[in-house]
């Protein structure tokens, strides 16, 4: 399968000419790429995506795909697979039916039709149910017909809006390995909306954090969470600390700190709460002086050492606080 | 499980409603069904005898206006029908897929506005556009388009016109309901499957709102065959509709046996337009008809 490269060059959309969704944002896609528009609801992450699949044309910028201008190229021209929310299913078609659309608009002939989509079916584990209704179907298997839908035609980019989000927990991290998976083989170029930030770590190359229309950074997994740039970022994904030092804002994962003796700690605390969450517990500690600090203590086999009313004391390295633009 | 026989108080609140029911509806259509197989009023005259000698005059028809009137309201329904199915989708289509909230609300009072003038007065205006010194005839002739008045009433034109003005409405509010309710994303696949606008709309949104194009087609069929004023004001003496023919059997010929059957031939043809028509659009739905 063919992979195409994507292109935002300062696209900027706004509604009613006064809400600005999208404000002037550029990203550079690479072929083949498993890239995340990742934040919260309202940052612009979906109308980013309907601008790529054409559902949206922006009022500047210019949207290139494959080395293409297609800016101003309708929808159903742009040979885009595209994964909605609530799968979109025609709920009056047939599984086979819904797979074969794609197919049946670009005129392929019937017989390699009825193949492609019995190989569709076969590549998200559903063969046996092509004559059934999207209605018979549970939430998973809708997901993988939508998949092998947007799939059967080969397109170079598979756009997802939030795919994973109805599903259950379990289910939901079954399919991230299964959609990680399948997009590796076929290469496609694969750009995911998400407000999930664990699915975006587990599944991207690469995510774009984005706030208030703006793309705040763009980096891998380990990139976005070991090294936050500003302070939303940072806030945005897992737990942290923000330090104050002097005005100088510096960002500190709970699990980079160490618990050790009071005397001659960093800082000295009372251990306030203490969540127990399997495999490591988190413990809310408030020092004599300064906003209370999130400490991650991980254990294999026994669990949390400190109790709350404990007196403890907090280190780390410097190399951990990362400093936030301001 | 003793409580079960027990109905809900809640069920209470339907005895208004079905008191109006039987009153109104059962009643009636059971005295007019079975004074159709009486020669005469059995209450009042102790001669009267069973019959179906009404229902042999309007098969053999020797007067030769009553399979005329029957095809004629059948016809009038059918054109009525479909002039205002293919008036009230689009209209109904751009109400549910409009965005702004107030927009929705200013065509939903338009499309509603006429429904608070009466029938009466609504085909009176109709009269006043369409007759032969009807603002239409006499801008034409003005502006020295043609030279006599266009026959645009007193016809089966004009009686189809003002039936269409009437029911388009009720077209249009039963197919909003219905295609409100398809998900405008499923549209949105199609497109980005390679469908555009128009195949999107043919494959995907067509097919969803047949339940309501059924229920509104219905809806309409039923009551423009059976509509009263509209035809006999508007039709003139061209239109004889089997609801005009009835009124006449009562009112003119003091014959309300023959009125009775006429009444349940036209309930049993409808019926049965109904029921095919159904089965028709069931099928190219795929099972979804609704009955």
């Amino acid at each position: 399968m063919t992979s195409a490269a994507i292109k935002l060059d300062q696209v900027t959309k706004t509604f009613d000419g006064r809400v600005m969704a999208v404000d002037a944002v550029t990203l550079d896609i690479a072929a083949g790429e498993f890239f995340s528009l990742l934040g919260p609801s309202g940052c612009g992450k979906t109308t980013s995506l309907r601008m790529i699949a054409g559902f949206e044309h922006p009022d500047s910028g210019r949207v290139h795909v494959g080395g293409k201008d297609i800016t101003d190229l309708p929808v159903h021209r742009r040979d885009m697979g595209m994964v909605f929310q609530s799968y979109a299913l025609f709920p009056h078609r047939t599984v086979a039916e819904n797979v074969a659309f794609g197919l049946r608009m670009r005129e392929v002939p019937k017989p390699e039709i009825e193949r492609r989509v019995a190989a569709a079916l076969a590549q998200v584990a559903l063969t046996g149910f092509e004559t059934r209704k999207p209605g018979q179907l549970s939430g998973g298997q809708q997901q993988r017909v939508a998949l092998a839908r947007a799939l059967v035609v080969e397109p170079p980019v598979l756009l997802c809006d939030e795919p994973l989000g109805a599903l259950d927990r379990k289910l939901r991290q079954q399919m991230q390995f299964e959609l990680k998976e399948l997009q590796k083989r076929l290469g496609v170029t694969l750009v995911f909306v998400t407000h999930d930030q664990e699915e975006a770590l587990a599944m991207s190359d690469r995510i774009a954090v984005m706030n208030g229309g703006k793309v705040e950074q763009v980096g891998t997994p380990t990139e976005i969470y070991e090294r936050p740039r500003t302070r939303f970022v940072a806030d945005f994904i897992g737990e942290i600390n923000i330090l104050d030092e002097g005005g100088q804002l510096r960002a500190l994962r709970p699990e980079k700190i160490r618990l050790v003796a009071a005397e001659g700690a960093r800082l000295s605390g009372t251990v306030e709460t203490s969540n127990y969450l399997g495999g490591s517990t988190l413990l809310r500690v408030q020092p004599t002086t300064g906003p209370s600090m999130l400490v991650r203590e991980t254990h294999a086999g026994a669990r949390a050492s400190r109790a709350p009313g404990d007196l403890v004391g907090l280190t780390w390295n410097d190399s951990d606080a990362v400093a936030l633009e301001s | 499980m003793t409580t079960a026989a027990r109905p809900s108080p809640i069920a209470w609140l339907i005895a208004p409603a079905g008191l109006l029911f039987v009153l109104f509806f059962v009643l009636p259509f059971a005295v007019m069904t079975a004074m159709s197989f009486y020669s005469g009023n059995p209450v009042t005259n102790p001669n009267a005898f069973l019959t179906t000698r009404h229902y042999e005059r309007f098969i053999f028809d020797t007067a030769g206006i009553f399979h005329e009137a029957l095809w004629s309201t059948l016809r009038i329904g059918l054109i009525t029908t479909v002039v205002s199915l293919l008036i009230g989708y689009p209209l109904a289509h751009w109400m549910a897929r409009m965005q702004s909230r107030l927009g929705h609300a200013l065509v939903l009072m338009a499309v509603i506005a006429p429904m608070l003038t009466g029938i009466v007065v609504r085909t009176f205006a109709w009269m006043t556009i369409l007759q032969d010194k009807g603002v239409i005839n006499t801008t034409l002739i003005q502006w020295g388009l043609i030279e006599k008045p266009l026959p645009l009433m007193y016809n089966e034109f004009g009686t189809i016109v003002a039936l269409v003005h009437i029911y388009v409405p009720f077209m249009v509010l039963t197919l909003t309901g219905v295609i409100g309710r398809i998900d405008e994303r499923l549209e949105q696949a199609a497109r980005s499957l390679g469908a555009g606008r128009l195949r999107a709309f043919v494959e995907v949104t067509l097919p969803l709102s047949l339940p309501g194009i059924l229920a509104g087609s219905l809806l309409v069929f039923a009551l423009s065959i059976s509509a009263y004023v509209t035809p006999s004001l508007m039709g003139g003496t061209d239109v004889l509709t089997l609801p005009m023919l009835i009124a006449q059997q009562v009112g003119t010929s003091f014959n309300p046996n023959f009125a009775g059957a006429l009444g349940v031939i036209l309930l049993l043809v409808s019926l049965a337009i109904v029921v095919a028509y159904n089965r028709i659009l069931a099928r190219l739905a795929g099972g979804q008809g609704m009955a």
